[in-house]
């Protein structure tokens, strides 16, 4: 059986989660409980890291599409980076693309949300 | 009345002791009573019969019932109460008829003979109950046959009875004192052996030493009371002295068998305590034993298993700390509060590894950093792994309010018994994990059932299309979907869907999706209208992780085109030159988005047919089918083997794919639904009667 885990790194207010595995309907509820303990701590502003995530199937997006809406509600935002080819194909094709913002680097997602906060700020 | 069950008036040998003892009733009121031979002889003999027959009846009454010793010892205790107060009223009520002229006794008036008579039956019955049931009683539990020593005990009661008149006054009177002896040397021998005690428990023991004492009591007074100078004594005599000393001989032996019963309990007492321990663990083995095989349900197991530690542990609360998703729980608490217990777990968890825990290990309050405030203050506890899978699941708890320290033989038995605990507890575990799985495989079976009634059955029909369809189910029901609408004789709507996830709820989903297309493709032709109107249903009725994937294609045999819309599925695959083309109009999968958004971000393509074009959608279960090496077939693959069977016909070439696909992933179950359909266009046919090509209608029932 294909295996699958995650890790949550706190850097400043945005936590990143990163994907290791193969992500389906199966172990969809492991990654769905990391999003409910985040929302549960209030942190919105949340990067999925997908370096090491192998396969996700439809399912596996499913479960982004689960909290977006009130991750959003609360200023915050998931932002994925580090997807390889096989897995953008997959988000692209189903076009969500259109709705989330897909990263190469983590670092590039950090600046991101950095740069909105400054925004908010002034 | 049952017929299985025997009364003693319906025995036989009642009914001849009725008989006798009217005779006998009969005989004392005819005769006066007189010294002649004859007299005492017919006399006697009629007592022995009468008593020979109640005693037979009295041992076929005891036969057929089920007596408890104590049960038994009560009735004795009851009985002999009884007779005490009858010797003891009898001297001042006998009184009033013999006007304290006891040698008057003899030759009485007729009222005073039918009482006498009455009096001296009720003693006798007494007697008789009270000497079968201690014949009853040295029975009891008996291993090995001892009736010769009874029979034996009996045989010289009966001597000493019938001798005792004839020759009380004679040189022979030594003969009858022997007999009377060895009747009650007899009696002693046959105390001895009392084996039921030690199958009482403790507290029957001290009950019984308190009930054997007085019972024992009581018989010495009335034994003397039945002696030569009181007048039961003379009344029984002058009524038969064989009766006389069977009576006393009775009582005798009721006094010495209670004497003897006290001592021996007195004896058995010390042991009793761990005498009951082992019959408990026992019993607990057996009766825990048996459960394995019958608890079902896990909470009722361990609600079990805290039971029987109470007692085994000789406990006052026991319960089990359970992990459920990562928290200890407290589960089955016995004689404890969840929140004294829940108290008590964190200080447990603190002094001891779960991990690392292998068998029963103590506690003492001592032993706990902060004192307890607690309703129930526990001071010793036993704590035991309870491991299923080599793994520690949880502890078993036994406390203890006094500050008795657990021993050694409480720490065997509770060690031995959470290793019986473990085994039940992994078998309930495991049973419930088959039975979810066949839950689950019973569900599947149904959503597999529902996705096969919302295929089409079978393909339209067209000179001018060839149509091929291949949709190979997988185990978990996958969710693809895929259908044909004739919408007039010139058009043909089709479409592909996938939906997320698996199982009962993808196929529901399914027939939503179905109805759908199925009723929009009636009045609306364009895709990419359609696909809007299937986004602004779903998005309102799937929930918000839930989405589909589709494509929807219209065919205008007419204008020889396909119009194409795509919502999220995997690209139409065009063959027509040397490379395929995937043909990926933009557009976001059904029920993610607001229309609004949906509606901007969809296009549609038109493809105007050129003969043989051969037009190829699937679903991911192809391109993703792994083998062995957990390799996918990808879709460079899947291209090729289009590529070179692009001669063929529609329903060869899907047929080589999915052959192909087979071979491919042989050693590896199918994951998700295979769908594959293959549209071939052959040509514009213009005939008239059958202008678009159209061979057979197949109408929406």
């Amino acid at each position: 059986m294909a295996e699958f885990s995650t890790s949550v790194v706190n850097k400043g207010d945005v936590s990143i989660i990163y994907l290791k595995g193969y992500l389906d309907a199966h172990t969809a509820p492991a990654l769905e409980d990391n999003f409910m303990k985040l929302i549960d701590e209030n942190k919105f502003k949340i990067i999925a890291n997908f370096s090491e995530l192998e396969y996700i199937s439809s399912a596996g997006l499913g479960v982004f599409m689960a909290y977006i809406e009130k991750i959003r509600d609360n200023k915050g935002d998931i932002k994925l980076t580090n997807m390889s080819e096989k897995v953008f194909n997959i988000f692209d094709l189903l076009g969500f693309p259109l709705l989330y913002e897909i990263f190469k680097t983590e670092e590039e997602a950090l600046e991101k949300f950095n740069e909105s906060k400054s925004v908010g700020n002034e | 009345m049952k017929p299985d069950k025997k009364y003693i008036f319906d025995s036989f040998q009642f009914k001849l002791f009725l008989v006798s003892a009217g005779i006998l009733t009969l005989f004392k009121l005819l005769f006066d009573s007189s010294d002649a031979l004859i007299y005492l002889l017919v006399n006697d003999l009629l007592v022995l019969i009468t008593i020979t027959f109640l005693f037979l009846s009295a041992v076929v009454y005891f036969l057929n019932r089920r007596t408890v010793p104590l049960s038994l010892i009560m009735n004795i205790g009851i009985i002999s109460a009884f007779i005490f107060l009858l010797i003891a009223f009898s001297d001042s009520f006998f009184a009033l008829f013999f006007e304290k002229a006891y040698d008057k006794i003899a030759n009485p008036g007729l009222a005073a003979s039918v009482i006498s008579i009455i009096y001296v039956f009720l003693i006798t019955w007494f007697a008789v109950y009270i000497f079968v049931a201690l014949r009853h009683l040295f029975f009891l539990r008996q291993s090995k046959n001892l009736s010769v020593y009874f029979n034996t005990m009996l045989a010289f009661f009966v001597l000493a009875a019938v001798t005792r008149h004839y020759l009380e006054s004679t040189d022979l009177s030594f003969i009858n004192d022997t007999f009377l002896m060895i009747s009650v040397l007899l009696m002693f021998i046959n105390s001895i052996r009392i084996s039921w005690i030690a199958f009482l428990t403790k507290k029957e023991k001290v009950g019984l030493l308190f009930l054997s004492i007085i019972i024992f009591v009581l018989f010495v007074l009335n034994a003397s009371g039945t002696g030569n100078t009181a007048t039961t004594s003379k009344l029984l005599y002058s009524f038969s002295p064989t009766l006389n000393v069977f009576v006393s001989l009775t009582l005798i032996y009721g006094a010495v068998y209670f004497g003897v019963l006290f001592f021996t309990t007195l004896f058995h007492l010390p042991t009793a305590e761990a005498f009951d321990r082992k019959a408990e663990e026992v019993s607990s083995l057996q009766y825990f034993s048996k459960l394995i095989t019958q608890v079902l349900d896990f909470k009722e197991l361990a609600q079990t298993v805290t039971d029987i530690t109470v007692r085994l542990g000789n406990a006052d609360s026991s319960w089990i700390i359970w992990k459920e998703n990562g928290d200890y729980i407290s589960l089955a608490n016995k004689n404890i509060g969840y929140v004294d217990s829940e108290a008590i777990n964190k200080i447990v968890l603190k002094n001891i590894d779960i991990n690392k825990i292998s068998e029963t290990t103590f506690l003492s309050v001592n032993d706990f950093e902060d004192k307890l405030k607690m309703n129930l203050p526990l001071k010793r506890l036993a704590v035991s792994p309870l491991k299923a899978h080599a793994q520690v699941k949880g502890l078993l708890i036994a406390g203890r309010k006094s500050d008795n320290k657990f021993g050694e033989e409480d720490k065997d038995a509770i060690d031995t018994f959470s290793d019986y605990a473990s085994v039940a507890i992994e078998n309930s575990t495991l049973l419930e994990e088959s039975i979810e799985k066949e839950r689950l495989e019973k569900e599947l079976d149904v959503a597999r059932e529902i996705q096969r009634r919302i295929l089409p059955p079978e393909n339209p029909r067209y000179t001018g299309l060839e149509i091929s369809s291949v949709f190979i189910p997988a185990f978990e029901v996958g969710g693809d979907y895929y259908d044909f609408f004739e919408i007039s004789d010139t058009k043909l709507g089709f479409v592909i869907a996938d939906v997320s996830g698996k199982g009962i709820s993808a196929a529901f989903i399914m027939a939503e999706v179905k109805g759908i297309f199925q009723s929009l493709s009636k009045i609306i032709q364009s895709p990419a209208e359609i696909l809007i109107k299937a986004n602004e249903t779903l998005k309102c009725t799937l929930d918000s992780k839930t989405f589909v994937s589709a494509v929807y294609g219209l065919i205008d045999f007419e204008d020889e085109t396909l119009q194409l819309s795509r919502a999220g599925h995997l690209p139409v695959l065009l063959l027509r030159d040397k490379e395929p083309q995937r043909i990926k109009p933009a557009g976001l999968a059904l029920g993610l988005t607001e229309t609004e958004y949906f509606k901007n971000n969809l296009e549609q393509v038109t493809i105007n047919l050129k003969k043989d074009d051969t037009i190829v959608l699937y679903t991911d279960g192809i391109t993703e089918a792994k083998n062995e090496r957990l390799e996918d077939f990808g879709e460079e693959y899947f291209a090729n083997i289009l590529m070179s069977n692009l001669n063929n016909k529609a329903d060869e070439i899907s047929k080589k794919v999915i052959s192909e696909v087979t071979v491919f992933s042989k050693e590896h179950s199918q994951y998700d639904d295979i769908t594959l359909v293959i549209l071939k266009w052959k040509q514009k046919i213009n005939i008239d009667g059958d202008k678009h090509g159209r061979i057979q209608h197949i109408s929406c029932k």
